[in-house]
């Protein structure tokens, strides 16, 4: 993966994260129902952008790593 | 032995071991100012990574926490949101900052500022708004600490000297070793917290309702309006979208400016670290979870404290738990406020010295670092006195704090990545926005849709900034070659770091 492409991931899923956390995306998750591994939905929802966070940026941090000591710039 | 007795001894043991851990601490130190503000720069990954998450984590997240869940539901989500968004350009921001701090000397956030538009007004406001910011908030750590005390002691330990015992300690170790003793004392702290919170958020629902699902059910069926984004507001109406949305957005944009947050950069060994603990932050906010499940816990108990947030040691003594692990738990509690109490007291002091009065009266590093601690004294005995004696304009200063903390994000974005901006544009954006501020604090019925005065401020702010920049003239080419070093310089100086 090349490192537009992992930055460009990365802002993204923020960018998507922000959105789904305040008005208006907010709205969709501000449910009861279903219950997710036994926390009602909107508490699921907002744990599982902050767990998901976690891959994307180890992602990232990897490819600018390898891109670091390539030596590329 | 009574209960209490035991609670007692076990409190007294971790108060020792954080002194002890805290004294060991400074012998690694040099005795100079990138010393004590900064630890020589010398932080390793997991030094910095709890540094960085129980410094974030104060009384407000382990006592307010579950005070929101209990008593406002949903809208304690707002917490849940803002911490890994307001970190994770930090990734990038974050090594920036450090490379300037060590080819320019910074070890402050406003030297960062300051330097890049070089004008002894504006460090000398930068210090006063941080010390706006931090007293209430230094204040309101040492509430925290004398409340857990005295309660879980059932009084027999006075909220005056629980108060007292907690931050005296502080105040010590931070006066011998500086900050390389809220790096260690933090480390041991950030552990008992996490432990704590998740045995704790777990057992709760299990010992009372037999499980997570079956408690929500419950709170689903008589309480359901807890469960939904944007929750409730403290007189329990409904909250408005317009309030909670703007909440999370000041509060990403806030985040890393708080100054003891920021200078936290400067502390790191190598840039590698920092993207580290940006990247590794996210385990430290997911701790949130089970504190907000030992404030759903308190919803559908039959007794409620007096108090929203006194709902966590209310709900262990009234659990029938061991007294060890009222202690413990009393130290996990106690590990929030001081993990954040020290890092606040020493930020205060370091500002207040390298921003406030250095750049106005000359001074030798070795009378910088006595100042320092001198002002460690005061801050804390300042802080001290207005636990004692506080009332509700306190919480009413800590709240506009966020608000008056993010404008500073316009003045370090600019300084780190617009050329073009000036100390004229800087200063009259950063006046603009804090007068903006206060004004829709003060009155909060002016405020449209109920947007958070902070955003109203960055509203402001931004343009003026813009503005103001353009009609003044450019920096030197000379001064910004120093900002903005050319790509493969860049690199160079960050191999060498």
């Amino acid at each position: 993966m090349t490192l537009r492409t992992a930055r460009g991931l990365a802002v993204a899923y923020l960018a998507l994260f922000l959105l789904a956390v305040i008005w208006p995306g907010a709205l969709v998750a501000s449910r009861i129902r279903p219950f997710v591994l036994g926390l009602p939905f909107a508490f699921f929802w907002y744990a599982a952008w902050i767990f998901f966070s976690l891959p994307v940026l180890y992602l990232l941090d990897r490819v600018e790593r390898r891109h670091r000591d390539g030596g590329e710039g | 032995m009574e209960r209490w007795v035991w609670v007692t001894v076990i409190i007294a043991v971790y108060l020792l071991a954080n002194l002890v851990i805290g004294l060991m601490a400074g012998r690694r130190s040099t005795k100079s100012v990138t010393g004590f503000v900064a630890a020589d720069r010398s932080f390793g990954l997991v030094i910095m990574y709890f540094v960085t998450g129980a410094t974030v984590f104060s009384s407000f997240a382990f006592l307010g926490g579950p005070g929101w869940a209990y008593s406002r539901g949903a809208a304690a989500f707002y917490i849940l949101a803002y911490g890994v968004l307001g970190m994770a350009p930090f990734y990038w921001v974050g090594p920036r900052i450090a490379d300037l701090g060590r080819r320019l000397g910074h070890v402050t956030q406003a030297q960062l500022i300051a330097g890049r538009f070089p004008s002894r007004s504006l460090s000398a406001l930068i210090a006063v708004i941080s010390l706006i910011a931090f007293v209430p908030y230094i204040t309101l750590q040492i509430e925290g600490a004398g409340i857990v005390i005295t309660s879980v002691t059932d009084g027999h330990i006075p909220f005056w000297l629980g108060g007292l015992l907690a931050y005296g300690i502080v105040i010590l170790y931070v006066l011998v070793s500086g900050a390389v003793a809220v790096g260690w004392t933090n480390t041991f702290q950030g552990i008992f917290m996490v432990v704590i919170a998740w045995a704790l958020g777990i057992y709760l629902p299990y010992h009372l309702y037999g499980g997570i699902g079956p408690m929500f059910e419950g709170i689903a069926n008589a309480r359901p309006e807890l469960l939904v984004p944007p929750g409730l507001t403290p007189t329990g109406q409904p909250w408005s979208w317009g309030s909670y949305s703007t909440y999370i957005l000041v509060s990403v944009i806030g985040f890393m400016m708080w100054p003891h947050l920021f200078m936290k950069a400067y502390t790191a060994k190598n840039d590698d670290t920092l993207r580290r603990t940006v990247m590794l932050f996210p385990t430290f906010q997911l701790f949130l979870i089970p504190v907000f499940l030992i404030g759903f816990s308190g919803v559908l108990f039959p007794q409620a404290p007096t108090d929203p947030d006194s709902i966590l040691p209310f709900m262990i003594l009234h659990t029938q738990l061991p007294a060890v692990v009222v202690g413990l738990f009393c130290a996990g509690a106690l590990a929030a406020s001081m993990s954040t109490g020290d890092a606040l007291v020493h930020a205060a002091a370091s500002i207040l010295v390298e921003d406030g009065i250095w750049p106005f009266v000359p001074m030798t590093e070795r009378a910088r670092r006595i100042l320092m601690r001198v002002l460690v004294l005061l801050t804390g005995a300042v802080a001290y006195y207005l636990a004692l004696n506080s009332g509700t304009s306190l919480v009413q200063l800590l709240a506009t704090a966020y608000g008056v903390i993010s404008q500073l994000a316009p003045p370090v974005f600019a300084a780190l990545y617009w050329r073009r901006a000036t100390t004229a544009g800087v200063i009259a954006g950063l006046v603009a926005g804090i007068v903006t501020a206060e004004i829709f604090f003060f009155h909060p019925a002016l405020k449209p849709l109920g947007i958070h005065e902070g955003i109203l401020g960055l509203v402001v702010q931004v343009p003026v900034l813009v503005v103001v920049s353009l009609l003044t003239s450019r920096q030197s080419q000379e001064h910004l070659d120093e900002f903005f070093p050319s790509g493969a310089e860049a690199k160079r100086t960050a191999e060498a770091g």
